[in-house]
């Protein structure tokens, strides 16, 4: 296996987790924040329904994912009127990414923002912020460790999607061959010394990842 | 947080596509390492452009290809997988053709301490686990059909362990996960322990095939077709022929 494969394979990896963790970041804040601070009839099973995809066999989101994405699924005709075409693109990855992500930030930001005492954002409605900036400039800092801890657990567990990426995106190298994908790939064809080295990667990325979010987190985070 | 939103922009740009013309060819696992030389002549007659090798088992290539893969070109071990996508319209009419034949063979594990020399030798005690690709696969289905000519495919099923495809079948032989393995002749060269113990008798053997055809999601059309067309030119042969590969049917010697 040739460096420029590898390098290949860890960029599109790269890329992968970050567009799935990019589009997560906002609606996983918002949801966060609404399960922090509301209380609602059927709360929790909002709650349980969200933290499917993280416990649900990765290979039965594929399965779903594929319904909705596919050609042939009910939103089919919506996909092919708008000339759009995910399935088997690193689109599709990124999808399936995210979808498996996204419980672990909505996670990790409801604790962070039930952390923060809510008198701090009234105080400064008081001063005359906007709901907005309050929540800004006064509940988000306060936040961020435990948003920035939910975004990076998000990135690692995209960046090792399988089940749900190898059938909505296939293992189709150059387009959609992801760390993960390419491991599985190589051990089926006994190339054992390419699936090393993609691990190899994958182990070096996972615990710089961690790595960080452990140190945030003990350094107390960013002070901005 | 501007640190992580810096960071995952930066991350997004990485590995954007490299321009030039990309084919991506599904083919039969099986066929890889004369695969990867005739690609590569063609990357080299054909300057910027990129052959792409999507390798797996000719069925689910093929389910991939139905579900709506971007496969250019479509290399099978069977007619089935070729046939269903035909059945569906997704290949180019005129456009298919055979290139190659394969047989099948019977290894053993470098553990394995007993002479295997017939189908009968698959029931001895020591081969507790033999090694075959799953049903829907042409290779497993190649072997089923071998086993049940030869009446023992009831009296083997329980000691089946399935795999993906051939090359998979091989891993799990070289590994000694399985006594026994059935593969194609050809996947034998990329052996590391594993032997090749026999090769059943060519009336046993089950008529392989190797199909080739242009799928009409093509995007780079003319390109699709001269691969195909050098599937059959004279190096292509030739490595075909190295790797172990026979002829296609019709033009063996009677």
């Amino acid at each position: 296996m040739s460096a420029a494969e590898l390098a290949e394979i860890t960029g599109l990896t790269l890329r992968v987790g970050a567009v799935a963790t990019a589009a997560i970041l906002l609606p996983g804040v918002a949801t966060g924040l609404l399960l922090a601070r509301r209380s609602f009839r059927g709360k929790a099973l909002v709650q349980a329904v969200i933290a499917l995809p993280m416990v649900l066999p990765p290979v039965a989101v594929g399965l779903a994912l594929l319904l909705l994405l596919g050609r042939r699924g009910p939103l089919g005709p919506l996909w092919s009127a708008l000339g759009i075409e995910l399935v088997f693109t690193w689109w599709a990855a990124a999808i399936a990414a995210a979808v498996v992500g996204f419980p672990l930030l909505a996670r990790a930001c409801e604790q962070a923002f039930a952390a923060v005492d809510p008198g701090y954002e009234r105080l400064a409605r008081t001063l005359g912020l906007s709901p907005l900036r309050a929540f800004l400039r006064v509940t988000l800092p306060l936040a961020s460790r435990g948003v920035i801890y939910g975004a990076l657990l998000a990135f690692t567990r995209a960046l090792g999607e399988f089940g749900a990426t190898a059938l909505v995106a296939g293992i189709l190298p150059g387009r959609t061959e992801t760390l993960a994908l390419g491991i599985y790939a190589r051990v089926q064809l006994g190339e054992d010394r390419g699936a090393f080295w993609l691990c190899a990667i994958s182990f070096a990325i996972a615990l710089a990842s961690m790595l960080i979010a452990e140190t945030w987190l003990r350094s107390g985070g960013s002070r901005r | 947080m501007r640190t992580l939103v810096v960071a995952l922009a930066l991350a997004a740009t990485l590995a954007e596509p490299a321009g030039g013309e990309e084919l991506l060819v599904a083919a039969a696992v099986s066929l890889r390492e004369p695969l990867e030389a005739i690609a590569h002549r063609f990357e080299e007659r054909h300057p910027g452009t990129r052959v792409q090798l999507a390798l797996g088992a000719s069925s689910a290539l093929s389910a991939q290809a139905r579900a709506g893969a971007p496969f250019d070109v479509f290399l099978a071990a069977d007619e089935e997988s070729l046939d269903a996508l035909a059945a569906e319209g997704l290949v180019r009419e005129g456009s298919r053709l055979v290139f190659a034949g394969n047989r099948l063979v019977v290894i053993a594990s470098a553990e394995l301490r007993v002479p295997i020399e017939r189908a009968a030798d698959l029931e001895r005690p020591e081969v507790r686990r033999i090694a075959l690709a799953e049903r829907a696969v042409p290779v497993g289905h190649y072997a089923r059909e071998w086993l049940a000519r030869k009446g023992l495919l009831e009296a083997l099923g329980p000691r089946f362990v399935t795999t993906e495809h051939a090359r998979a079948t091989l891993a799990a032989v070289d590994a000694g996960n399985a006594e026994a393995g059935i593969v194609y002749a050809t996947d034998t060269k990329a052996a590391r322990s594993a032997r090749v113990a026999f090769t059943p008798p060519d009336a046993e053997q089950p008529r392989i095939v190797y199909l080739a055809a242009q799928l009409t999601s093509a995007r780079a059309d003319a390109l699709a077709g001269s691969f195909l067309a050098s599937l059959s030119d004279p190096a292509a042969r030739r490595d075909l022929e190295a790797a172990g590969f026979l002829p296609p049917p019709g033009d063996r010697a009677p």
